[in-house]
């Protein structure tokens, strides 16, 4: 192996992480006294029928297929993620959940009742959209209050579940402020408190944490494991790896409209056997440093993403002086080189040949 | 319920915006009250008069013009400086006093007083007509001098000043109802005339720029917010519906106190005030609606909306009276809704109209509403979906 005194600033190994089984399903430390939502029961739910079924979804806009044949069920209780990148058919299929959009096929199931058109079944689920959709001239009490209204709440019970949802995303203390004058990260919350009101059986998430400071992200991430322990059955969609691992109990890997796998985190990553991810962060052609790196014998598939050539190989530990070579051979400079143990990130790459991008 | 909280919320935007607050609370009193102060005029015809040696008679007559509130009296020295006058458009008619008028009347002869005017339009005839009226006036105290100078004592001379000075008490009713005819087309002068055209005027304007506000829920996530939960798209237009109603209404409302309470308006038989404004709001009610379908941003529609309220108010006799415009502008006026509505309160405050007067205006507005309504509901409903 033959380095550039510069080329290699560090070589990293992540050994040590936590494994997915040892996910804290006791209550969540730090909770206070707030006692996380349990969804009221929907006395219309279907014994042993999942809280959400969906079945071959397929959507089409114009030439595009946004969603193509996806499948996936969740249960009371269940975090299930769905991780893709932009434009993977998330939000068309939380919208076809939602009852926002026609499906061009398939089935949606809620509690055992088909979706489609029933006001019933929409009450039982809450949806946050993943554009703050709140009304800024308004403050967050008359926010909530108006939405509460359309679940047809009024009186105590209305004020009470709004309390509550400014309570659950820590915004009592502004809940008299005008939604305009929030901060991002407390528009994200309000919005999210806004899915609370009919303390729903399915709650929607589409991207909750997108453009949150960490502080925020770190709050609604926690929330949202919270409502889970709660009973509550959770859709959460992100593009944020860490996010699909931390929180969701399962996880579907979308992209290009498609379902690619399906399962919780061990599982997925199973599927990777003895390979590893290996980051090679470079200041020059990241292309070409890609290209040069998928001759190397043992890398599957390589692509380049946020300024870092990602790619997955078998047994990546062995091979790494050969990718080290190859770079050198591309005259690409390498500034960092981590090769980082199998996660969600490594299955993306493997499963797609291309990296999930910020 | 569910349409009443949309409402609601619509309603509570609207109210905390200070600029639209602006447009519908202050802006209509102060206009009301400048176009009020300065529009008086519209029923005082210009009328220039020669005097081609006429002697009394002609006097006589000058001074009955004069008397007349429905003339703006100026004298000229030859016939003409008046044709000038006429043709220039300074004045609405001009009267020509031939030579010899109290000698011809004297011996019971016909005269013939000259009327000029430039081109027929109503106000021209309804000038004429006013000129009419008040020589026909004179006429009935030149027969009433004759008949006293031939049938009991005193000269022609003493009995038409004698007949003139009975003028108040006797001939003046008949003046009166004859000249009434002549405004009949136009509404009173002052507030009476500023207070329901800016009514017409700013409860329409007022609804277009309103329009903004379905723009901005829609572009704020909130339609697609409410029908993910269990709202159907007939609860949110009627929600909107209800809120543009009552937003005309309540501008429609405030015009009605404001002009009869601090202004002196009489608005004219009660039901048909009422039924004339609510059909009016709900004309507003559409035609916001629509424009919060037809533009694209809110900006659009608060620049776009006012200046086509603006518009169409002109052209539909909000400004000045549809009776002093060419008859073609009069006919592209009655294509606006705002020149049946002000037609419609013409009526109830100029003719003493009631509700079956005004059926016919009724009858057109209740189509613009219908018009309006039915097509903002049509696309609304592309809108929220
Ligand atoms: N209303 C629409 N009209 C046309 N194409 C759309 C529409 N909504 C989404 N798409 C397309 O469908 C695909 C999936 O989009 P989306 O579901 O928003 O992805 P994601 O939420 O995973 O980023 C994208 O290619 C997007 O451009
Ligand atoms: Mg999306």
């Amino acid at each position: 192996m033959s380095l550039r005194a510069d080329s290699v600033l560090r070589v990293r190994w992540w050994l040590s992480f936590t494994s997915d089984g040892a996910r804290c399903r006791g209550p969540a430390a730090g909770n206070g006294d707030l006692v996380p939502i349990v969804s009221t029961g929907n006395t219309a739910q279907v014994p042993d029928e999942p809280v959400l079924r969906c079945a071959e979804l397929t959507r089409r806009f114009g030439e595009r297929l946004a969603v193509d044949d996806v499948s996936f069920s969740l249960d009371a209780g269940e975090i299930y993620g769905l991780l893709g990148p932009n434009g993977a058919g998330k939000t068309t299929t939380i919208k076809m959940v939602c009852g926002l959009l026609e499906p061009d096929g398939g089935t949606i199931t809620i509690g055992g009742r088909p979706a489609a058109g029933d006001l019933s079944v929409k009450s039982l689920v809450g949806y946050v959209p993943q554009d703050v959709a709140l009304y800024s001239d308004l403050t967050a009490r008359e926010n909530l209050a108006f939405l509460g209204r359309l679940y047809r709440l009024h009186g105590a019970l209305l004020e009470e579940r709004v309390s509550e949802a400014l309570e659950l995303t820590d915004l009592s203390d502004r809940a008299g402020d005008r939604v305009d004058s929030f901060s991002g990260g407390m528009k994200r919350r309000l919005n999210m408190a806004a899915g609370l009101l009919n303390h729903p059986v399915l709650l929607v998430l589409d991207e909750p944490t997108v453009g949150v400071d960490p502080q925020s992200r770190h709050a609604i991430l926690e929330r949202v494991q919270t409502f889970g322990r709660g009973g509550m059955a959770v859709l959460y969609t992100t593009h944020y790896m860490e996010e699909a691992e931390r929180v969701c109990d399962r996880v579907g890997i979308v992209d290009r409209g498609r379902l690619v796998a399906e399962g919780t985190r061990r599982e997925l990553v199973a599927r990777l056997g003895q390979r590893d991810r290996i980051e090679l962060g470079a200041a020059g052609d990241l292309e070409r440093l890609a290209a040069a790196v998928r001759t190397v014998p043992g890398v599957e598939s390589a692509d380049t993403a946020d300024h870092a050539v990602h790619l997955v190989a078998e047994d990546g530990r062995r091979i790494l002086p050969a990718i080290l070579e190859a770079a050198e051979r591309a005259e690409v400079a390498l500034n960092s080189v981590d090769v980082v143990e199998p996660d969600l990130e490594a299955v993306f790459l493997h499963l797609t040949g291309t990296a999930l991008r910020e | 319920m569910r349409a009443i909280a949309i409402a609601r919320v619509s309603i509570r935007r609207i109210v905390r915006d200070r600029t639209a607050l602006f447009f519908i609370v202050v802006l209509p009193v102060i206009v009301i009250l400048i176009v009020g102060a300065a529009e008086r005029g519209f029923t005082t015809f210009r009328v220039g008069v020669v005097d081609l040696g006429a002697g009394q008679a002609g006097r006589q007559l000058t001074t009955a013009f004069e008397h007349s509130s429905d003339l703006a009296v100026s004298r000229y020295a030859t016939l003409a400086a008046l044709r000038k006058a006429v043709a220039r458009g300074e004045l609405n008619v001009g009267v020509v006093l031939p030579s010899g008028m109290d000698v011809t009347e004297g011996r019971g002869g016909t005269v013939a007083v000259g009327v000029m005017a430039e081109q027929a339009n109503s106000s021209q005839q309804a000038a004429a007509t006013a000129v009419s009226s008040v020589i026909a006036g004179q006429g009935a105290k030149v027969q009433a001098a004759r008949f006293a100078s031939v049938h009991g004592s005193g000269t022609f001379e003493e009995n038409l000043a004698r007949a003139g000075s009975l003028q108040p008490h006797v001939a003046q009713v008949g003046l009166r109802s004859q000249t009434a005819d002549s405004s009949h087309n136009v509404l009173p002068e002052g507030f009476s005339y500023s207070a329901p055209t800016m009514l017409v005027f700013f409860v329409f304007l007022n609804a277009l720029a309103a329009g903004a506000s379905i723009i901005e829920t829609r572009q704020l996530g909130m339609y697609e917010r409410m029908t993910a939960g269990p709202v159907r798209r007939g609860t949110i237009i009627a929600g909107e519906t209800l809120a543009y109603f009552t937003m005309a209404l309540l501008q429609a409302t405030l015009i009605v106190v404001v002009g009869g309470v601090a202004f002196g308006v009489s608005w004219g038989d009660p039901l048909a005030a009422t039924v004339l404004v609510a059909l009016w709001a709900l004309v507003g009610a559409g035609a916001g609606m629509l424009s919060g379908t037809l533009f694209h941003t809110p900006e659009q529609a608060s620049a776009i909306g006012p200046t086509a309220g603006i518009a169409l108010g002109m052209l539909g006799g909000c400004m000045w009276p549809l009776a002093i415009v060419s008859s073609t502008m009069r006919q592209i006026g009655h294509l606006t809704p705002q020149a049946w509505a002000v037609d419609a309160w013409t009526s109830l405050l100029s003719r003493s109209g009631t509700i079956s007067s005004i059926a016919p205006q009724l009858a057109v507005l209740g189509a613009f509403a219908a018009l309006f309504l039915v097509s903002a509901t049509v696309r609304l409903r592309r809108v929220v979906a």
